[in-house]
């Protein structure tokens, strides 16, 4: 696997894991029955989930203008 | 191996003077007259947007639900659900177009990503103009929103996630014209050589190309139907308002995206088909591809609301039954009947083209307009009726008419779509340029 298929797929995990951790992590709980299931555990955390979807799809224009050391 | 384009300038043009293919950096006179009415419509939607700035959400028709007797979700509401759903239709055909490979169909296939775009946009700007303050509502979206309103799906998937993945396929796809492009000598040849960013159309880049496009367009179907359901998923899951919630709404939503979007897609490419004499790259069997699936979509959607009047009218509640009454005879019949009969008109037109085996263009267009007619009238009574005339708390029968501010707003958001994609076509080619046509290998 070269740099470019390295970096791509590290950006895809990256940009998934961002998404599943806030969205099932930090952002508000699954619950209905109290305050606390209507505060964000950790602020911002939808912000986190549109970074990790922007991280993700970021990776095809990586993937398509990276150059690799051989080229 | 390399590859040139063909139409290299004669000796005594200046490089400057390079035409280039699709219209591109031609700003003739007759663009020039043409922009001059959307961007009259976007000074107007401007102004309104200011003065509803200044003034305040009264200066709307909007008013509060029950004890104001009014709508809180109105025209921009409306507008925000008619602008995703067409956005449905264009990702949705570009990605089926790669996948697939669906030759017939590429001459479409960037018009159809650049709608998505522009509708994403006009959705974005119908939610920012419909909130009070723009800035509190936009910071606390991102800062609490919580993942099981369907709110943020709808906001953080569809206009962040789905807007932004669009914006990549189409980048991504566009590369490599953006690269032929830079090769011919042109005022806008940096502007090409930034696009292509080092596109070099060796057999190595192709296949990369095509391994991207085919993984963007496998990420983003399953995508933008989990969007455009948890848009559904709004209305469909408000167990208190009659008339939206069901379990059809999802669907439905889609449906109609399907429908609205597939009616604009025809309009535009035969648009564009005209003004570009491209009646060789978007032939008619493109067309006749389209009408049937506007057919098959419009038959699943007449069905819906054949199923949903049975289901509204046959044992209804009392707020049900005052909501059906304001539908099909009331205040909103005019609006019902003719969204409905628009529908329908298109239908049948589409089917009796659909029965010969021939597709006439004028047709198409025809149906195109009226499903986005009938498509925008659709909307509307998802989104009004049910708070004027759906309260299960003991408030009276509300109303709602649009302002003139709204109207202008709308205007304003329809016309900058228009020239959005007026300066596109001038600054990129809007249909991707032919192998066989522009290039020679050397």
């Amino acid at each position: 696997m070269n740099r470019r298929d390295t970096i791509t797929i590290a950006m895809i995990i990256i940009g998934l894991t961002l998404m599943v951790t806030s969205y099932f992590f930090g952002a508000a709980p699954f619950c209905s029955d109290g305050v606390e299931c209507s505060n964000p555990r950790v602020q911002w955390s939808p912000a986190v989930f549109v970074l990790g979807v922007v991280i993700a799809f970021s990776s095809a224009i990586y993937y398509e203008v990276a150059k690799d050391k051989r080229e | 191996m390399t590859t040139d384009v063909i139409d290299v300038p004669p000796p005594d043009v200046a490089p400057e003077d390079t035409e280039l293919p699709m219209g591109v950096g031609r700003f003739d006179r007759g663009w020039r007259t043409f922009i001059i009415f959307p961007i009259i419509g976007v000074v107007i939607g401007l102004i309104a947007y200011l003065y509803e700035r200044n003034q305040g959400l009264v200066v709307t028709g909007m008013r509060d639900l029950g004890s104001m007797r009014g709508a809180t979700w109105g025209l921009y509401i409306t507008l925000v659900v008619y602008f995703v759903g067409v956005s449905f239709a264009g990702i949705t055909i570009a990605a089926v177009i790669r996948l697939f490979h669906l030759e017939q169909l590429r001459g479409i296939a960037r018009m159809a990503e650049l709608m998505t775009v522009v509708a994403l946009i006009l959705g974005a700007l119908a939610i920012v103009v419909d909130l009070g303050q723009q800035m509190r509502g936009i910071v606390n979206l991102f800062r609490y929103a919580r993942p099981q309103s369907p709110f943020f799906g709808t906001f953080s998937l569809v206009i962040s996630g789905y807007l932004f993945a669009s914006i990549v396929y189409l980048y991504v796809t566009s590369r490599r014209d953006a690269s032929r492009m830079a090769s011919q000598p042109s005022k806008l040849r940096r502007f090409f050589q930034w696009w292509s960013a080092g596109y070099e159309d060796t057999s190595d880049q192709r296949a990369r190309d095509s391994r991207t496009s085919f993984w963007l367009a496998l990420a983003i179907l399953p995508l933008l139907v989990v969007a455009h359901s948890s848009l559904g998923f709004v209305f469909g899951l408000q167990v208190g308002r009659p008339g939206w919630f069901g379990t059809l709404q999802a669907p439905a939503f889609v449906i109609l995206a399907g429908v609205s979007g597939i009616g604009h897609i025809i309009v535009m490419a035969a648009m564009i088909r005209k003004s570009l004499g491209a009646e060789d790259r978007i032939g008619m069997d493109a067309f006749s591809w389209l009408g049937r699936a506007l057919m098959i979509l419009l038959f699943v959607y007449v069905y819906f609301i054949v199923v949903e009047l049975l289901t509204i009218t046959y044992q209804p509640s009392v707020a049900e039954q005052q909501l059906s009454e304001a539908l099909l005879t009331g205040r909103y019949a005019p609006i019902f009947w003719g969204s409905t009969l628009a529908l329908l008109v298109s239908l049948i037109a589409l089917a009796v083209m659909g029965l010969q085996k021939r597709w006439r263009l004028s047709w198409l267009i025809a149906a195109g307009v009226l499903v986005n007619v009938g498509a925008l009238g659709k909307r509307y009574l998802i989104v009004v009726p049910s708070q004027t005339h759906g309260q299960l708390l003991p408030y009276g029968v509300g109303s709602y008419t649009p302002s003139w501010v709204e109207i202008g707003v709308a205007i304003g958001l329809f016309s900058l779509g228009t020239l959005m994609v007026a300066v596109f076509m001038k600054v990129f080619p809007i249909i991707e340029l032919d192998d066989d046509l522009e290039e020679v290998s050397t």
